[in-house]
């Protein structure tokens, strides 16, 4: 997963590069056009392929991501995301689960600057986000670990396997968000977006931590996450514009 | 503009490095903590003595704990499967041989409580309401009863000998 992720991103990195490295060179050599170049203005419905991909290998997983932005200026966007997720998470001495809905609100910026009549983009947002979900501890074994592997358990701890859910519980969060899109077919994109999540209000189960939150992903020490997302959405234009 | 796209190539490292981030590990050594034992004079109490060629076996066990150390504190893990842990403490103040073999008992009574620490570390044990009781050639003990063990920062009890 984390393979993946960071081979990605460092596609992204030498993609910007190169995008960057056009734009400056279209800049300086075009003089001004007085042509206008008209863009679709409209609803643009997708899916996270990521989640989708991730629910058909990935057993301890099951999740769907619906996506959309709504277009209000040559470079802001209004965008959302809803969705439900299951996951298990294994650590060395706990195996704890979650699943719930999610939505996150908020806003794109489109950076890039098109050639013609392009619609591409490479855009910064925010987002608000807010999970109900269930948390469940599936099983624990208590740390007796010595701290020394020469020095083995005396008293070897006993394994507790029975799950313990807590319903309701709430998580909201802010993120920061940047990725690009790409229009491939008329009105069809492709997208990959990563973000940056700062947690503002977790509710933890009796007794025990929320290690993952639907929509936040697996929250770190620091309350704090990250997300990415792949994305195929259609656009549904209302308004050449 | 310039800004935005700079906060972008910044977003897209910080996501790079970030996807290479390795599994936190506990660092904690024994978050549950052992009994801290110190072994003190019984003429002159501020004064450590070592145990002499010390063995320690907990009641119900098959294998020892320790064998034959000379030392002048240890640290025993209590049973968290149960409220009582039962040591029998053997020492050799002579030369080894067996006829100088001398046996103690400290029986250790406590109510385990669990205690979630975090995401690598999991779950632990702290003790609390334990009580303390000696035989043998533990003269006294500078305590019989402690409220909560949850740290082995400092020696719990002070045997004197």
């Amino acid at each position: 997963m984390r393979t993946s992720t960071f081979f990605i991103s460092i596609c992204l990195v030498l993609c910007f590069n190169l995008l960057n490295a056009q734009d400056i060179g279209i800049n300086k050599e075009q003089p001004k056009d007085t042509v206008v170049y008209k863009t679709g203005y409209g609803l643009r419905l997708g899916v996270d392929l990521s989640k989708a991909s991730l629910s058909f290998f990935d057993k301890s997983y099951n999740g769907l991501e619906i996506v959309g932005d709504y277009r209000i200026s040559s470079r802001w966007y209004l965008a959302a995301e809803i969705g439900y997720e299951e996951e298990i998470t294994f650590e060395d001495f706990t195996t704890s689960s979650a699943k719930g809905n999610y939505i996150r609100v908020g806003a794109n910026y489109n950076t890039y600057n098109n050639w013609l009549d392009m619609n591409n983009e490479i855009y910064v947002g925010g987002r608000y986000g807010v999970a109900l979900f269930d948390h469940t501890l599936e099983s624990y074994n208590p740390n007796v670990t010595t701290g020394d592997v020469n020095v083995p358990i005396y008293f070897p701890s006993t394994p507790v396997n029975t799950p313990v859910t807590e319903t309701g519980l709430t998580a909201q969060w802010l993120e920061f968000v940047f990725g690009i899109k790409v229009e491939t077919f008329k009105n069809l994109f492709i997208g990959f977006s990563g973000s940056f999540k700062i947690a503002t209000a977790i509710e933890d189960q009796l007794g025990f931590k929320t290690l993952y939150a639907p929509g936040f992903n697996d929250i770190l020490n620091s309350s704090t996450g990250f997300g990415y997302n792949y994305t195929l959405t259609y656009l549904i234009p209302f308004v050449n514009k | 503009m310039k800004f935005l796209k700079q906060l972008f190539v910044i977003a897209i490292i910080t996501l790079t490095i970030s996807a290479c981030e390795t599994d936190d590990f506990c660092e904690i050594s024994s978050p549950t903590p052992n009994l801290i034992l110190r072994f003190y004079d019984k003429d002159v109490n501020d004064d450590l003595k070592i145990a002499q060629r010390l063995s320690i076996i907990a009641n119900g066990k098959t294998d020892s704990l320790y064998t034959n150390r000379s030392v002048d504190s240890i640290a025993i893990p209590l049973n968290t499967n149960t409220t009582e842990t039962i040591y029998t403490f053997k020492r050799n103040e002579a030369d080894g041989n067996l006829a100088g073999n001398e046996t103690a008992t400290l029986t250790i009574r406590y109510t385990p409580e669990e205690e979630y620490l975090s995401r690598s570390c999991g779950f632990r044990f702290i003790f609390n309401n334990i009580t303390f009781e000696k035989t043998g050639w533990i003269d006294s003990l500078s305590v019989t009863t402690l409220e909560t063990i949850n740290s082995q920062e400092n020696a719990h009890v002070n045997i004197f000998h």
